[in-house]
C-alpha cells in the first residue's frame, strides 16, 4: 500500500512535467499540423540556458523561467518566418524532415558549445524533501508540478481570452475564414511555432531541475510529448495536461514491473519506448480522439 | 491523358522517374563492382556501406515514396534481418543465401503481422507509430538474453581473405532492390501503390484494395530492409541493438530517397551515393562538425530541391522553373 501511494505521487509529479512537454507540442500540431521534431531540442535549449543562467550569475532556476520562454519564443518565431513558412503548404514529408533537420542542428551546435558532459542544476533547496504518510515528495518535484499547472492556466486563458489567441483558434477551426476576418496567418504561426518552443523551454528549465542536462535529453521527451498528444487530445490545453497526469502515472507503475519467465528475466525500467508505444497503440486503437478530444473531419 | 502523362504532370516524369536517370544509376553500379579488385579494405567497406543504404533506402521508398505512407521505422526491419544471420550464425548456419532467405520470409510475416494495425493510421500517426516500432523492438531485443541482450552476438562467416565476398553479396542486394523496384513501379501494383498515395479513398472507390496493397508495399519494403541487414551483421562480425537498431540506418535512408527523389527508381540510390559519400569524408577530416552539416544538408536540401535530384533530370524550363518552384509551398 506505501509502495502503491510512492508511485502514484511520483508519477503525477513526474506527469506535471510531461504536461509541460506536451502542451507546446500539442498547440503546435493540432494548429499548424507539424510534427516538430525539432522541440525535444528546444527543450534541451531551454535546460542549458537555465544552467547557464544558474552557473554564470547564480540565477534561481525558478525566476529564469520567463527568460527560457522569451529566448526560445525568438528563436521559434524566426525558424517559422524565415524557414517553415517557406515550404509551409508542402507534403507532410518535406516540414517532418526540416524540423529534423533543424533538431540535428541544434543538438549539435550544443555539443560544440557545452560538450557531451552532463551538467546538472544543484540548488540550495534541491535534495530537500518532506513525508506525509511514509511518502516521500522532494520539494523541487512539487514546485515543478504547481508551476506546471499555473503555465497550463495561463495558457488556457490567453487562448481562450485575448485576441491573438481567438484569433490562433480561428485559424485552426478554417483558415480560409480567418484569412476573410483579417487575420495574418502567416504571422499567427509565426506565433504558435514561437509558443510551441517558448514553452518546450520553460519544460525544459523545469527538467533541468530533477534531470541531467546534456545535448540529447530532449529525444526521450519527443516521444512520450506524442503519445501524451494522441492520449489527451489534439490541440487542447487540458488534453495536454490531463494526459500528461495519466501517462506519468502509467509509467510510474509500468517501470516497477519486475517478473521473470523461464530463465528470461523482464524489467519495466528497460523497456520505456516499448511501454510508450503500447499506450500508444492502445489509445489509437479503443479512443482515437484522446480523452478529452472531441470528434474531428 | 495517359496515366503516365498525368504523373509526370504532377512532376515526378512518369512513374519510374527520368530514364536517363535509370540509365546512369546503372551505369554507376556496374562500376562499383570493381572496387574490391582495388585491395584497399577501407575503400570497400566505405562503398559496401553505400550499397546497403541504398538497398534500405529503395525499401523506405517503396512504402514512403510510391505509397506515401511515411514511415520512420524501417530500421525496425533492418534490424531484424541483421538478428536472422546472428541467430543462425549462432546455430551453426554460415551461409549467406540461407541468411537472407530467412531474413526476408521472417520480415515479411514480421511486416504483414504489425502492418494490420499500423497501417490503419495515416500520416503523422503512422509515422510516430513506425518510430515507436523501431524503438520499442530495439528495447525488447536489449532485454532478451536469448539475443545476447544489450552485450550483443558475435556473428562470423567466412576469413579475412573472401572478404569481398560480402561486398558482392550487398552488391547483389542493392541491385535486387533497384531492378525490384524498376518493375513493381511499372506493373499494376506500382500503379495502385501511387494511386493509393495521391488519393486512398479514390483509389478504393476504382476498385483498388486499399488494406491489400499497402501491406504489399510494407511487406515488400520490410524485405528489402531486411536483406541489406542479413549481410551487414555477418560483415561487421558483431551485432548488438546500437547497431543494428542505430539512429543513423533509421534516417539516412530516408533523406537519401528524398535527396534523390522519392517515388523514383533511381533517386534512392543517387542519393545514397551522394550522401554516405559526403557523410564518410566529413566524417574523416571534419569528425566534430560532421552531424551538424548533416543536418544543415538536410535543411537546406527541404527548402531548395523539395522533390529531389532525379527531378532535375527532366526539369523543362531548367532554371527558371527551378526559381519558380522555390517559392510554391510558400504560406
Amino acid at each position: 500500500m506505501h509502495l502503491f501511494a510512492q508511485d502514484l505521487v511520483n508519477g503525477i509529479l513526474a506527469g506535471g512535467i510531461l504536461a509541460v512537454v506536451a502542451l507546446g507540442f500539442s498547440l503546435v500540431w493540432g494548429i499548424m499540423n507539424i510534427i516538430n521534431l525539432a522541440h525535444g531540442a528546444f527543450l534541451m535549449l531551454g535546460a542549458y540556458l537555465t544552467y547557464q543562467l544558474f552557473a554564470s550569475f547564480h540565477v534561481d532556476p525558478f525566476l529564469s523561467l520567463p527568460i527560457s520562454f522569451v529566448v526560445l519564443f525568438a528563436l521559434g518565431y524566426l525558424i517559422q518566418t524565415y524557414l517553415i513558412n517557406w515550404v509551409a503548404r508542402a507534403p507532410i514529408l518535406t516540414i517532418f524532415l526540416l524540423t529534423f533537420g533543424l533538431s540535428l542542428l541544434m543538438v549539435n551546435i550544443a555539443l560544440i558549445v557545452w560538450t557531451g558532459d552532463q551538467r546538472g542544476v544543484t540548488t540550495a533547496y534541491s535534495g530537500a524533501n518532506f513525508t506525509i504518510a511514509d511518502v516521500t515528495v522532494p520539494w523541487t518535484k512539487l514546485f515543478t508540478l504547481l508551476a506546471a499547472l499555473a503555465i497550463t492556466g495561463i495558457m488556457q486563458l490567453w487562448l481562450t481570452r485575448s485576441k491573438t489567441g481567438r484569433a490562433i483558434r480561428a485559424t485552426s477551426m478554417d483558415i480560409g475564414a480567418a484569412q476573410l476576418s483579417g487575420v495574418r496567418v502567416a504571422h499567427i504561426y509565426a506565433i504558435v511555432y514561437g509558443l510551441g518552443a517558448g514553452l518546450a523551454g520553460v519544460a525544459g528549465t523545469l527538467i533541468s531541475l530533477s534531470y541531467a542536462v546534456n545535448p540529447g535529453m530532449g529525444d526521450p521527451f519527443l516521444i512520450k510529448a506524442f503519445v501524451v498528444c494522441v492520449l489527451g487530445g489534439l490541440g487542447s490545453v487540458e488534453g495536454a495536461l490531463i494526459g500528461g497526469l495519466v501517462y506519468g502515472i502509467v509509467e510510474a507503475f509500468a517501470t516497477q514491473l519486475d517478473f521473470t519467465i523461464g530463465t528470461q528475466h523482464i524489467s519495466g525500467s528497460g523497456l520505456q519506448d516499448a511501454i510508450a508505444l503500447v499506450v500508444l497503440l492502445i489509445v489509437l486503437i479503443v479512443r482515437p480522439t484522446g480523452i478529452m478530444g472531441k470528434a474531428t473531419a | 491523358m495517359t496515366t503516365t502523362a498525368v504523373l509526370r504532370r504532377i512532376g515526378l516524369g512518369g512513374i519510374t522517374g527520368s530514364p536517363i536517370a535509370i540509365a546512369v544509376a546503372l551505369a554507376l553500379m556496374v562500376v562499383l563492382l570493381a572496387v574490391p579488385f582495388g585491395h584497399n579494405g577501407y575503400l570497400e567497406i566505405v562503398f559496401r556501406n553505400i550499397l546497403m543504404y541504398a538497398a534500405m533506402a529503395y525499401g523506405w521508398n517503396l512504402i514512403g515514396g510510391y505509397t506515401g505512407y511515411v514511415s520512420f521505422g524501417q530500421v525496425a526491419f533492418f534490424g531484424a534481418g541483421a538478428y536472422c544471420s546472428a541467430v543462425l550464425s549462432a546455430h551453426g548456419i554460415d551461409n549467406l543465401f540461407a541468411d537472407v532467405a530467412l531474413a526476408c520470409v521472417v520480415n515479411a510475416l514480421f511486416a504483414i503481422v504489425v502492418g494490420l494495425p499500423v497501417l490503419r493510421l495515416k500520416g503523422h500517426y503512422f509515422a510516430i507509430a513506425t518510430l515507436g516500432i523501431a524503438l520499442a523492438l530495439s528495447d525488447i531485443v536489449a532485454n532478451l538474453d536469448a539475443l545476447g541482450a544489450s552485450s550483443g552476438l558475435a556473428v562470423h562467416h567466412v576469413d579475412e581473405a573472401h572478404f569481398y565476398v560480402y561486398y558482392y553479396a550487398m552488391w547483389l542486394v542493392a541491385l535486387a532492390t533497384i531492378l525490384g523496384t524498376y518493375f513493381i513501379a511499372r506493373s499494376k501494383l506500382g500503379f495502385a501503390f501511387v494511386a493509393i498515395r495521391e488519393n486512398e479513398e479514390a483509389a478504393a472507390v476504382l476498385g483498388i484494395d486499399a488494406t491489400r496493397y499497402k501491406i504489399t508495399a510494407w511487406a515488400i519494403s520490410a524485405m528489402m530492409a531486411g536483406a541489406a541487414g542479413a549481410v551487414f551483421a555477418p560483415a561487421n562480425g558483431f551485432l548488438d541493438p546500437s547497431i543494428a537498431f542505430s539512429v543513423d540506418s533509421n534516417v539516412f535512408p530516408i533523406v537519401m530517397a528524398i535527396l534523390g527523389g522519392a517515388g523514383t527508381v533511381a533517386g534512392p540510390f543517387i542519393g545514397a551515393l551522394i550522401l554516405a559519400g559526403a557523410n564518410e569524408l566529413l566524417q574523416r577530416y571534419f569528425i566534430k562538425i560532421h552531424t551538424l552539416f548533416f543536418g544543415a544538408m538536410i535543411v537546406i536540401v527541404v527548402l531548395i530541391l523539395p522533390r529531389g535530384l532525379v527531378w532535375l533530370f527532366g526539369l523543362k524550363g531548367g532554371a527558371r522553373t527551378w526559381l519558380k518552384s522555390l517559392t510554391a509551398y510558400k504560406a
